[in-house]
């Protein structure tokens, strides 16, 4: 709790909340989430860790609203404001092939955005990301860690109120990941936005979210509040004790699933 | 319009379009020509010695000849016309057919349901097999060229627009969903730019069904058109004309796909297979 007083946080945080009561989701008669009830401040970045088949992708493709077979609700944003805006930014930077970066960074603002007013607002997201001077080219050639930077932008431009990160740097190789992380926590502390991170990586996790839920059998395992101080270094001493108590919920997991398939 | 001029002023691209109008003096582009050269001049040595008698194949200079003949007098292009706005029309009319059964197939599962089958039927008879039907029905008026062409063409156009709907990275449409996009101008942003280099491919086996199926009808039942130019040369015992037809079509075969292959490079620009410079 004391986390959010504590950490640096740029003067207008316009994050949307999000609270979940009771979902439930079954693929046929698999049960994948078990009734998850969740509440995130505005502002937070909260990490979502579990093992493949957790149920954390589901979860998350729930909030974004690409999932509609759930039981249980969820809100984004106060009811009595303005419908908060969500964004969604997939494992794959999912750039369209035939439009150049920048189309491709407005294409984020929607439908009919105003053209010239969209490209300033495209170029604007592009710089913020470092890759202001490759507008003009064609997606395919971009580095796969350039091409997720464009996906950011794109998922930036329209200022959502809350940004759903679904392994978005689970393809990218070690350093890559390091520089995006970075990047992302800098935009994060810029836009104000709220944060939700899935990732299998419990130091990611630690890294960059505020508070860390683990997602096990489709139930909230554990649920942590990561007090440490921004910016944060990598594998830094004080996250021992917390990785330590991640890894060990999840691996005592891992092991009974084993001993139940043996 | 913004975009274009960015993508134009872009160094890299600009850097690349130099580079590909250097090639284009290089021999590299001249190898394709070498074979078909080589033949013509042993053709022309072979007649000139007399092992090809010229009732059997006239030498390259005759045909020239009756090619010259004809283009002074007119008829050669008269024809050629006649011939080129028929196949126009009917790829046209065929071809818009099929484009928009192809596009509402693709979208709509209820659409599929209703004609794709029929269509898979009629598809397996040879479009050459209903001359005698057509005859009947429009004689050999301009109807009958039209109906033939436009039934050629309608199903190379037809599967391959169906196809490149369906194949198109269900991801991507999950993406613009989600920035909300939908309806037309999803189709128009995401489905149509997606489906496109299948639909171009179809476009090019229209194009070669085009001419085969024109030539034939034109050769069976016309009293115009290039093929009906052979055909009555045939009966003047002409070879070198019923050559020089041959090899307009075959000008013409080439100058069609050259066409979409334009029609490719420009509209595929984005794609890595057919960005200038890609092709070895």
């Amino acid at each position: 709790m004391t986390a959010l007083a504590t950490k640096p946080r740029s003067a207008q945080t316009r994050g949307a909340s999000v609270s979940l009561h009771g979902i439930t989701r079954s693929f046929g008669d698999t049960p994948v989430l078990k009734g998850i009830d969740l509440d995130v401040r505005p502002g937070d970045f909260v990490a979502i860790v579990g093992q493949s088949g957790s149920g954390k992708s589901t979860l998350l493709r729930i909030i974004a609203g690409l999932d509609q077979g759930f039981e249980g609700s969820f809100t984004v944003g106060d009811t009595a404001s303005e419908k908060a805006s969500s964004r969604i930014m997939y494992q794959e930077p999912r750039l369209l092939p035939w439009a150049s970066v920048i189309e491709n960074v407005a294409f984020g603002l929607g439908p009919v955005p105003a053209r010239d007013h969209a490209f300033s607002r495209a170029r604007t997201a592009l710089e913020a990301v470092g890759l202001g001077d490759r507008g003009g080219e064609w997606p395919d050639v971009l580095s796969g860690g350039q091409k997720q930077r464009v996906a950011l932008a794109r998922a930036l431009v329209s200022r959502p109120d809350l940004l759903v990160l679904d392994e978005p740097l689970g393809a990218l190789d070690a350093l890559t990941r390091i520089g995006m992380q970075s990047l992302l926590e800098r935009v994060w502390q810029e836009e104000g936005f709220t944060a939700l991170l899935v990732t299998h990586d419990v130091a990611e996790a630690l890294t960059l979210a505020d508070r860390v839920v683990l997602i096990e059998n489709g139930r909230i395992a554990l649920d942590l509040d990561i007090p440490f101080a921004r910016p944060r270094r990598r594998g830094a001493v004080q996250f021992g004790a917390l990785e330590d108590e991640l890894l060990t919920t999840l691996l005592k997991s891992k092991s009974q699933t084993e001993e139940y398939i043996i | 319009m913004s975009d274009l001029a960015l993508r134009a002023g872009h160094p890299a691209i600009k850097e690349r379009g130099a580079l590909a109008s250097l090639s284009r003096l290089s021999p590299d582009r001249l190898v394709p020509w070498l074979l078909p050269l080589i033949l013509l001049v042993l053709w022309q040595a072979s007649a000139s010695l007399g092992t090809l008698p010229p009732s059997i194949l006239p030498a390259p200079f005759d045909v020239a000849k009756a090619g010259w003949r004809l283009l002074r007098s007119g008829e050669l292009l008269a024809n050629a016309l006649i011939s080129f706005e028929r196949a126009l029309s009917g790829l046209l009319v065929g071809g818009s057919i099929a484009f928009i059964l192809g596009l509402s197939n693709g979208l709509s599962r209820l659409s599929e349901r209703v004609t794709d089958s029929t269509i898979q039927m009629v598809r397996n008879i040879p479009n050459l097999a209903l001359i005698p039907l057509v005859i009947l029905w429009f004689g050999i008026e301009e109807g009958a060229k039209l109906f033939l062409v436009s039934f050629g063409v309608f199903f190379p156009i037809y599967i391959n627009t169906f196809h490149g709907i369906r194949t198109v990275d269900p991801q991507l449409v999950e993406m613009a969903r989600s920035y909300g996009f939908k309806g037309f101008e999803l189709f128009r942003r995401v489905i149509l730019p997606g489906a496109l280099p299948s639909i171009l491919v179809g476009l090019r086996y229209a194009l070669g069904i085009m001419w085969l199926t024109l030539i034939v009808a034109e050769t069976i039942a016309a009293q115009s058109g290039l093929g009906y130019m052979a055909m009555s040369a045939r009966e003047f015992m002409q070879t070198d004309v019923v050559v020089l037809a041959i090899l307009i079509y075959a000008l013409l075969g080439k100058l069609a796909d050259s066409t979409v292959r334009v029609i490719e490079r420009y509209s595929l620009a984005w794609h890595p297979a057919y960005r200038k410079g890609a092709r070895a």
